[in-house]
């Protein structure tokens, strides 16, 4: 353990896993087929796994490794499996059909990557080991609700959820050094239940909207 | 013994939500026994608060929601009096409920939040802190907005609870905006701690959330010019819940006001700012004018009960007013005289406006109309109802031996002993709001006048007039039980001052004072008095007097029974009596500038200039607040919320992008 510990610190891996997650929702706001935008999702969520296992070794936190645990088995299979279950019976088309085309909304995140980087050069959490977390799991959320914004389909808008949460989570149990596991857990199950009902919601809008494009949904204004 | 009450209310609750439809309305008698209990309890608080050294609180009450925050209720000697004035009203109202309820539309319903309405106005004068009190009262509007559009059929009940609904929520707001204020500058939600907190605070901020305060309670109480929704809301309601609206709701801001004035604000050791007092004394004129003014126009007999409640707030707050201005120069008893008054009025007021509009439901039972020309002639139809709706205008009148007469010999007492007062403009306001007061009980005596002679006497206007009937035993048990407490509080006053006296602002101790209970009543040490008791014993004389004369001289005297007035015509028609809008003409003359009576003319011919076919006559009177003031305001608004309804674009990656900026909003703001 003692030998773990010193090599996440001498190659900066906590460092390294949060940028993977980050290129990853990089990766996502700017995928052209909903499976990329799946498997990004995928990625992302090991990579948390990783984190945490990884803050579990080297701040000796037994419980990270359960969290850890429920975080491999809720977001990078059963969620993931539902989601599969949703585009096929939707027989939604691959293509996300974004507002933007690709190389702007690579622009725009960069854009907010540099904008939090920059508000968040100071302030109370830039210390310990978690110094570069914090402003990583900040810029997850702002591509995450921008890559909503940017899409049309409502599947990919649940994926920005997602995605979101990912970063919600990151930022959670970076700063806290692990939320107790009851709310991990609780937090976990929030979002099965959130992909499920999500589910039924799609279907629901492609029934009366026969499609799930979210541009149709202005003609519920009254 | 409060808590034994609850659980009757929360009981009748829950047989109205699951009892079996037949003989629904008997339940009401479940909320009778709660509020009769509640009524006794409340009695027995503020009789020891008044008579022993230490008097306990009915009910004090906690919940520690976080270790900042707690909700409370406690009770003290102005929350049982309060208190008091509600179960009173409540007890005679559910008991008249329990006959008058029978068969309406919505029974469920309406039972179950006519009991919530009660439990809720009780929940608001016991709060002991902000939180606790705004949950409350919001839950107060609420119940009483369903219950004002609760007849679902009438789309004017229906505009009535919108008006009601905005009004209030933008009273509320107002209130929330005084009780932050107040928080921020003592860091205490609880009463007593922002009171303490206060003492020592600037003049500003204490005066700025008296401001604040006086208009949002003032809003629920029905000032002028807020009082808009009170004629169009309290109508709509069922009978029994616009006694209720009318009797002790109203008062729940006149409560807030006291509350805020004389304890939060009024806290040990304070000081009084003279103008607050100015304000609340003009206020109080205003209302009681304008309040009286319209009432004397109306020909709904709800609508006009519901004016005639605006002059009586406006006759309350000429004393509260009073009573800060002598607090401000620190003539305490003075003060002590003007508040008795003040809270002496609230309780009449309870009394005989929940008398008058159970009265009016009644009426509505027997004649099928709100509308006074369609009445006429009801004394012999509904002779119980009759008496003692002739017993409540009396009252309302401020006539001896009724309670109403009390109360205003006692603001008037207080008002003219503002010349006492250092500074000339006080001087002034206290006598001129005595000159307000004096007009209004004229004017009222007249409205009144008008409702009682064109609803009961002369011949009926109206088939369904000519068949009215009582509507049974629980209606007029609960009508004779009200007059009969505006006849003690007439007739006792001092049982009323001694429970008043118990209340701990600086001046009011000696008003219960000296003597016993049915001594005359003698003021400012000399100033002035009356002999309550005497009153009713020389009107009782008189009339034994006049009857002995009746009898000795004319028992041998040949009785002729005759059509009154006829004027030789032999076949008297209804259409020939006078008319409630007849009746106030010569009033609609002389304050013309005022209502701008307008009247419109509109003849058809058949053929140009001779032979007409049909002539229309339409008369009224301009609702001058609501076209110079409310229109210009609503449709301002309106146009304001359509160009922000621009917003609202219905598509979901804007909305998205507004979280968005306001994220980064937060992240900018926040580094």
């Amino acid at each position: 353990m003692p030998l773990i510990k010193r090599w996440i610190e001498i190659f900066g891996a906590i460092d390294f896993i949060s940028v993977g997650m980050l290129l990853s929702v990089v990766a996502m706001s700017s995928a052209k087929r909903i499976e990329s935008c799946l498997k990004a999702y995928v990625i992302n969520s090991w990579l948390l796994a990783l984190l945490m296992a990884a803050f579990a070794v080297y701040l000796s936190i037994p419980h990270l490794y359960a969290a850890a645990f429920f975080t491999i088995a809720g977001k990078c299979v059963l969620i993931p499996y539902f989601l599969r279950k949703i585009i096929r019976d939707l027989k939604v088309t691959r293509e996300v059909e974004p507002y933007l085309s690709m190389p702007v909304s690579l622009i725009i995140s960069f854009g907010l990557v540099v904008l939090v980087y920059s508000f968040l050069a100071s302030g109370i959490f830039v210390a310990g080991v978690a110094r570069n977390v914090l402003k990583i799991s900040v810029s997850i959320i702002l591509i995450s609700l921008f890559t909503m914004m940017n899409r049309k389909k409502a599947v990919t808008q649940v994926m920005g959820l997602l995605f979101m949460e990912n970063g919600l989570f990151l930022a959670g149990f970076s700063l806290t050094y692990g939320m107790p596991t009851i709310i991990e857990l609780g937090v976990l199950f929030d979002m099965m239940m959130g992909v499920m009902i999500l589910g039924v919601f799609l279907t629901q809008i492609k029934k009366s909207f026969v499609s799930v494009d979210l541009d149709k949904l202005t003609s519920l204004k009254g | 013994m409060l808590l034994i009450s609850l659980a009757f209310f929360i009981s009748g609750a829950v047989f109205f939500a699951f009892a079996p439809k037949k003989g629904l309305h008997y339940f009401y008698l479940l909320y009778a026994a709660g509020a009769g209990l509640a009524a006794f309890s409340f009695a027995q608080a503020l009789y020891n608060y008044a008579y022993s050294a230490a008097g306990a609180p009915a009910l004090s009450f906690a919940l520690q929601i976080s270790p900042a925050l707690s909700m409370g209720f406690k009770s003290g000697p102005l929350q049982d009096f309060f208190g008091l004035l509600l179960s009173l009203a409540a007890f005679a109202a559910s008991v008249y409920s329990s006959g008058y309820m029978k068969g309406t539309a919505a029974p469920r319903f309406q039972g179950i939040f006519y009991g919530l309405f009660i439990l809720s106005m009780g929940a608001v004068f016991l709060a002991a802190d902000a939180l606790s009190f705004l949950i409350s009262w919001e839950a107060m509007s609420l119940v009483s907005y369903f219950l004002v559009v609760s007849d679902t059929e009438s789309e004017a009940a229906q505009n009535a609870g919108l008006t009601y609904a905005t009004m209030t929520h933008i009273g509320t707001a107002f209130i929330i905006g005084a009780f932050m204020l107040a928080f921020s500058a003592t860091g205490s939600l609880d009463f007593t701690g922002m009171a303490a907190g206060l003492a020592g605070q600037s003049m500003t901020i204490k005066s700025v959330i008296f401001i604040l305060s006086f208009i949002g309670f003032g809003m629920k109480a029905g000032i002028v010019p807020l009082h808009i929704w009170l004629p169009k809301a309290h109508p709509a309601a069922p009978s029994n819940v616009s006694a209720l609206m009318s009797g002790v709701m109203i008062k729940a801001g006149i409560y807030g006001i006291m509350l805020m004035c004389l304890h939060v604000l009024g806290g040990p050791g304070a000081h009084y700012a003279t103008w607050w007092g100015v304000v609340v004394l003009a206020t109080g004129a205003a209302s009681s004018v304008l309040g009286v003014l319209y009432a004397l126009m109306e020909k709904d007999l709800k609508r006009l009960l519901a004016y005639s409640s605006v002059e009586n707030i406006g006759i309350i707050l000429l004393g509260t007013g009073a009573a800060i201005v002598f607090y401000s120069f620190g003539q305490t008893a003075l003060a002590g005289l003007a508040l008795a008054a003040a809270l002496y009025h609230t309780m009449n007021h309870a009394m005989f406006k929940g008398l008058l509009f159970l009265g009016s439901g009644s009426v509505l039972h027997g004649a099928h109309s709100k509308n006074l020309e369609d009445m006429g002639g009801l004394l012999k139809r509904m002779p119980y109802t009759g008496l003692f709706f002739l017993a409540g205008s009396v009252a309302i009148c401020a006539l001896p031996p009724f309670n109403g007469f009390v109360s205003e010999w006692l603001t008037f007492q207080a008002l003219i002993l503002g010349s006492s007062t250092p500074l000339a403009y006080s001087k002034v306001i206290t006598l001129l709001g005595g000159a307000a007061l004096a007009l209004t009980g004229a004017l009222a005596a007249a409205a009144f006048v008008k409702a009682f002679g064109v609803a009961f006497l002369g011949l009926p206007r109206s088939p369904k007039a000519r068949d009215a009937k009582e509507a049974g035993l629980p209606v007029t048990a609960a009508l004779g039980f009200l007059a009969a407490m505006c006849l003690l509080l007439g007739v006792a006053p001092r049982i009323m001052l001694r429970l008043i006296s118990a209340m701990p602002f600086a001046g009011l101790k000696e008003m219960g004072s000296a003597g016993p209970l049915h001594s005359p009543l003698i003021i400012a040490g000399g100033f002035s008095g009356f002999w309550p008791a005497a009153i009713l014993v020389s009107m009782l004389l008189g009339l034994l007097i006049i009857l002995a004369l009746a009898g000795t001289w004319g028992r041998n005297r040949k009785i002729t029974y005759a059509n009154s007035w006829d004027c030789g015509i032999r076949a008297l028609t209804p259409r020939m009596q006078y008319t409630a809008t007849a009746f106030t003409k010569p009033l609609r003359v002389i304050f013309k500038t005022i209502y701008r009576p307008r009247k419109e003319v509109r003849i058809s011919f058949k053929l140009k200039p001779l032979f007409v076919s049909g002539i229309t006559y339409q008369s009224g009177i301009t609702p001058f607040l609501e076209n110079y003031l409310y229109r210009p305001l609503t449709s301002f608004v309106g146009k304001a919320a359509l160009k922000i309804r621009h917003l609202q674009s219905g598509s979901l990656p804007l909305y998205l992008g507004y979280i968005m900026l306001t994220l980064i909003g937060l992240l900018m703001a926040w580094a």
